[in-house]
């Protein structure tokens, strides 16, 4: 009798735990994909997630007659213009395309960033603030300050989710009025990891900046592979020039986090020319068999005033440079920051970056 | 009343059947174990389905004070060291967290994809209870509790999906597997309702089920782990020997 009315008492409690309620109501609000043709592409399309922002890399032909891209969504959501629409990229279509989500409450709007093959020389003039994480990116503005080219990324988004405090001198890479040329340049100090990211190991973030993306969806699952290296780059390169300035923190740790006595930190600054339209990464960009030339500064010890680097590429193979390729530039306060190693505190400034055509 | 009467070691069942009763002190010993779950009182949406639910090794142990004023009424104070714990394993969609830590940082972000949690908490609680005796059989007890946490284990692991930084616009990052540890996160004082039910079975032997209820959300406010409050709901299934 007592034992039956403590069975009553167990299911009961059973019961309560097992009321799943009706699913909620999809609140995602994405572009998941958006496909054009390839034959329209200098390189792959890429969804800037973090920042709506949709990276293309046209033909000069798709640039001026136009495409009808192919999106999917979100389940439930819509996007306005609808997947399949004819859009314009010269300025006369629409710049954004916004998603709803099912649930109606969330809106995202993408912005289209149409990234021709140009001049491959920047100052590092313009940045924007990430809304969420605030987090600073370089960016290239026209005159009514529309975001024309997105060139260059850096791992400031990883570092944003390992619950970094949100303020642009919290990231390792930022801008700063310490320039050689112009108002701004960019400035990668190494810093220490966060309480979050101890929990997995990384104890330090070397500051970073390359001509790239940055694939969030991958960074906790393969950090490596988020950094992806490259745009579309035509003909052949012969030098890679610029301005910099280094100081290496004072104490050099390993991955666990150990102070090694006698090592001095350096910072790399490298080229990349490589074949096809798939980007390389940080586990591939010295070892692809597709890297058709390279161009490093010689040595990454400290230089306390702006130096100028004037470095040639070396080609690895022949290539006639009318194919499909893509150029990587790749800066770190901290050589081997991709495996967690270096010295807090070790800054890095660039500015003036160059790649001189044959 | 006079000392030799308070501390006679009298059982009481005796007086029963007297037409003057005395009133008496009575001491029991209660040992047993906790059954049950810290958790919502009913489940947010977000929480899609329990695939597996065990309770861990969760001793209770105590002492408990009675004094029966008349043959059927009396009051009970005890004393008890209570383990309180259990594990799940669910599957979550668009699961709000944030995450503050010591060093300034903040991650929030909306998480779908399973999760593990193991929750273990040791108490030293207080409950106290009105107790009803209508035979030498049964014996039920009824009243409130209060605790404090000395031991607090509440951590897990988030795997197989994707978080979406900031909410549901960020940008979404795969997850094979994290892990969490909330155990310092936990308010030390708890507060709740008691009551139960005792059935003898020997001379001084009774087997008891008590059930203990918490009003007090486990994790503080301004804690945001979870957006829910959990509460501490648990079956003593035990004995308790009378001395």
């Amino acid at each position: 009798m007592n034992i039956r009315k403590l069975c009553y008492l167990a299911t009961l409690m059973v019961m309560i735990q097992s009321c799943i309620r009706d699913a909620p109501i999809n609140p995602e609000a994405d572009i998941e994909t958006f496909k054009i043709d390839k034959q329209y592409l200098t390189g792959d399309i890429f969804i800037d997630q973090a920042n709506a922002k949709i990276i293309l890399s046209l033909t000069p032909e798709a640039f001026n007659s136009g495409l009808a891209p192919v999106i999917t969504v979100s389940a439930g959501a819509k996007v306005v213009p609808a997947s399949g629409d004819s859009i314009k990229f010269d300025g006369t279509g629409p710049k954004q395309y916004v998603v709803t989500s099912a649930s109606g409450v969330n809106q995202k709007a993408y912005t289209i960033v149409v990234a021709q093959i140009g001049v491959f020389k920047w100052d590092f003039e313009s940045w924007q603030l990430n809304d969420n994480d605030k987090y600073q990116y370089p960016v290239e503005i026209d005159s009514s300050r529309a975001v024309t080219n997105m060139m260059w990324s850096s791992g400031n988004p990883g570092i944003a989710l390992s619950g970094v405090k949100k303020d642009p001198m919290e990231y390792p890479l930022r801008a700063t009025t310490d320039a050689f040329h112009g108002k701004y340049a960019a400035e990668l100090v190494t810093r220490e990891g966060t309480v979050l990211s101890n929990f997995i190991g990384i104890k330090l973030f070397a500051g970073s900046l390359f001509l790239g993306v940055f694939d969030s969806e991958n960074a906790m699952t393969e950090p490596l592979k988020a950094t992806k290296f490259g745009q579309p780059y035509l003909g052949k390169p012969s030098r890679f020039t610029g301005y910099y300035k280094y100081k290496p923190g004072e104490k050099y740790q390993d991955k666990a986090g150990n102070i090694m006595a006698g090592m001095k930190d350096s910072c790399s600054l490298y080229a990349v020319l490589y074949r096809g339209t798939e980007r390389l990464d940080a586990t591939n960009i010295h070892t692809s068999d597709r890297i058709l030339a390279t161009a490093s500064i010689p040595n990454g010890g400290p230089r306390e005033q702006w130096t100028k680097f004037d470095v040639p590429f070396v080609e690895k193979q022949s290539y006639t440079g009318n194919e499909k390729m893509m150029m990587a530039i790749v800066a770190s306060s901290s050589k081997d920051g991709d495996a967690y190693k270096g010295a807090i505190g070790s800054r890095l400034v660039v500015d003036s970056l160059q790649i001189i055509p044959q | 009343m006079a000392p030799a009467t308070l501390f006679a070691q009298d059982n009481g069942n005796g007086q029963t059947k007297n037409k003057t009763y005395k009133p008496v002190l009575e001491h029991r010993i209660l040992a047993g174990f906790n059954f049950g779950a810290t958790a919502p009182v009913g489940l947010p949406n977000t929480i899609r389905k329990i695939e597996g639910f065990w309770p861990e090794f969760c001793p209770s142990l105590g002492y408990e004070l009675s004094y029966r004023a008349t043959h059927k009424w009396g009051a009970a104070i005890a004393v008890k060291l209570d383990y309180k714990g259990m594990g799940t394993k669910d599957v979550v969609q668009y699961f709000p967290t944030i995450i503050t830590t010591s060093d300034g940082g903040r991650f929030q972000g909306d998480f779908s994809g399973e999760n593990k949690t193991t929750v273990r908490n040791a108490y030293v609680s207080f409950p106290v209870s009105a107790v009803f005796t209508p035979n030498n059989k049964w014996r039920f007890n009824l009243g409130g509790y209060v605790a404090w946490l000395f031991s607090s284990n509440f951590y897990g692991t988030v795997s197989n999906g994707y978080i979406r930084n900031g909410g549901p616009k960020g940008e979404k990052v795969n997850i094979t597997e994290a892990t969490f540890d909330f155990g310092k996160e936990m308010r030390t004082f708890d507060v709740g309702l008691q009551g139960g039910a005792s059935y003898r079975v020997g001379k001084n032997l009774s087997i008891n089920g008590n059930l203990n209820w918490g009003l007090r959300p486990v994790f503080p406010d301004e804690f945001k782990g979870m957006d829910f409050p959990l509460y501490n709901i648990y079956l003593t299934l035990g004995v308790a020997y009378k001395i």
